[in-house]
């Protein structure tokens, strides 16, 4: 019993470091520039295939192609700023039309996947093998770096929008546009910056994960939905929140998929979120605004 | 004399209505010039159109000998043309020292940040009394407060204030108007909207009044140094 359940917090916790992962990034373009990033999926599994091409047919270390596979997907995060998002700023439709249009580069980047790295299934080797056991329950050690890895990132991600003012700058563009261009603020810089950093953390979520699941054209769609909710159940806006919710969320579908298997789990999950979402419509973190 | 600004048969609007038709204002090297006139016919519209916020659909705007009609707010802000708006209210998540040093962002900022803080701490004291607060939670005078200090962070070569006393108490206006008066006297040039004509007339050595986003009428202190005359002009002209 004692073990179940302390496996069932581990699995927990590496759902939830990737889900804090996944949403962060989701939540820095949402604060920023108040748009829903439905390519922030895609992105992730374009990371993956970069860092496997650079590491399996090309050889590089596979440190390295995690970091490729990050910086590819925050330059490809740009570009779908600059081209899908951009020229809809200031329109009274921006969030529905941008829905539309990141969806369309979510599309657009799974087919080309198929096209370019085709069908059959791929993963990477892992950062470190073997494995590590806590108590009777036994992860990866690839697995535990991701546990360790997620807190940093966040933590570095808040630093970074808390002490730096490049980092402030996001904050208060998407607080103010007017007033952040009126005190010299680049507005269009720090768009574009915030979807770059967004996209270098879903591609280092994906270059991560690959060496645990299979990398696929569709294997950001499941993180993807689960980082919506993470992000609309911890309350838009607030890091701590996301963090706190990736977590939160993390845990309960390991306890559900334990207790009621995986099949209902997702159904569960929705209807979880839609009760807190009744009962507070701002998240179960969120402030009353 | 040097032009320090120069805004030339400017016409700017929103969408399809426009608001500014031709509008000629200057600011000669030394000077500080005030705009008055009735509410909504066009000074923050003219203020946000040389600042970068909205493009003009004619007419140029030229600071300091550069064109900057179609440059970036961020631009404008770092050749060192200040704009502090109206009824600012910033950014209601950060808190009062962090937006401080943020408005130091700009290139021409950035080495003075420190210092300037310290200047801007020691002309509202009250802003370092509250500056882990976050602005959101700051009162009106307050806000305001913060907003012409982030404007000093940006280390002006000119000064634009939108209405600085705009909705403040009588006690607090005054601490305002003698604040914007220091500035004024350590050298900055502004360019003032106000309704109170005596507070621009003590302020500036210039005025334009605007009426229906046009300039009807240019009034030199050195002609009409009586603000009860400049009263005179401004009832008169708006009673008809």
């Amino acid at each position: 019993m004692i073990d179940t359940l302390i496996a069932t917090l581990v699995s927990g916790l590496v759902l939830g470091s990737l889900y804090a992962l996944m949403a962060s990034g989701l939540s820095v373009v949402w604060t920023t520039l108040g748009v829903f990033n439905f390519a922030h999926g895609a992105l992730m599994m374009i990371g993956a295939f970069l860092a496997w091409t650079l590491v399996e047919p090309v050889g590089l270390p596979l440190p390295v192609g995690i970091l490729c596979g990050a910086l590819g997907a925050a330059a490809l995060g740009i570009v779908i700023e600059r081209l899908l998002v951009r020229p809809y700023y200031g329109n009274r439709n921006m969030l529905l039309i941008t829905v539309m249009t990141t969806l369309a580069a979510m599309i657009i980047m799974e087919k080309g996947a198929q096209m370019i790295w085709g069908a059959r299934l791929k993963q990477l080797p892992r950062l470190i093998d073997g494995e590590i056991s806590i108590a009777s329950a036994t992860i990866s050690a690839h697995e535990a770096v991701m546990i360790l890895l997620a807190p940093l990132v966040l933590a570095a991600i808040w630093a970074f929008t808390v002490r730096t003012n490049i980092g402030r700058s996001l904050r208060a563009v998407g607080q103010n546009q007017d007033s952040a261009a009126l005190i010299g603020i680049n507005v269009p810089f720090a768009f574009a910056l915030a979807f770059g950093l967004s996209a270098a953390l879903a591609g280092l979520t994906g270059a991560l994960l690959g060496s645990i699941r299979f990398i696929t054209p569709a294997m950001g769609a499941d993180p993807l939905t689960k980082a919506m909710i993470v992000v609309i159940f911890g309350g838009l806006g607030s890091l701590g929140a996301t963090a706190g919710a990736a977590y939160l969320i993390g845990l309960i579908e390991a306890i559900l998929v334990l207790w009621l298997g995986l099949y209902w789990t997702p159904f569960v999950l929705f209807l979880i979120m839609i009760v807190v979402l009744v009962f507070r419509p701002n998240g179960i973190f969120g402030g009353n605004q | 004399m040097e032009r320090l600004l120069e805004v030339t048969d400017l016409s700017a609007g929103y969408g399809a209505v426009t608001v500014l038709r031709g509008v000629d204002i200057h600011l000669d090297a030394g000077e500080s010039i005030g705009l008055f006139g009735p509410n909504g016919h066009g000074k923050t519209t003219l203020l946000k159109t040389i600042s970068g916020l909205i493009r003009p659909t004619a007419g140029a705007i030229r600071f300091s000998g550069n064109d900057i009609t179609k440059a970036r707010p961020s631009n404008i802000v770092n050749a060192g043309l200040i704009h502090s708006p109206q009824g600012n209210t910033l950014f209601g998540d950060m808190q009062v020292h962090e937006t401080l040093e943020l408005a130091s962002i700009a290139k021409r900022a950035k080495g003075g940040s420190r210092k300037n803080l310290k200047s801007v701490f020691e002309l509202f004291p009250r802003l370092e009394e509250r500056r882990t607060q976050k602005a959101r939670t700051l009162s009106g005078g307050e806000r305001q407060m913060l907003s012409i200090g982030c404007a000093l962070m940006c280390v002006p070569k000119l000064l634009m204030l939108d209405e600085p006393t705009l909705g403040l108490s009588p006690r607090l206006k005054k601490e305002l108007a003698a604040a914007v008066g220091d500035i004024a006297k350590s050298g900055v040039p502004l360019v003032v909207v106000e309704q109170d004509v005596e507070f621009l007339m003590a302020l500036t050595d210039r005025l334009y009044m605007i009426e229906h986003g046009e300039v009807v009428r240019e009034i030199d202190k050195a002609n009409a140094p009586d603000h009860e005359e400049v009263m005179k002009l401004y009832f008169g002209e708006v009673s008809h």
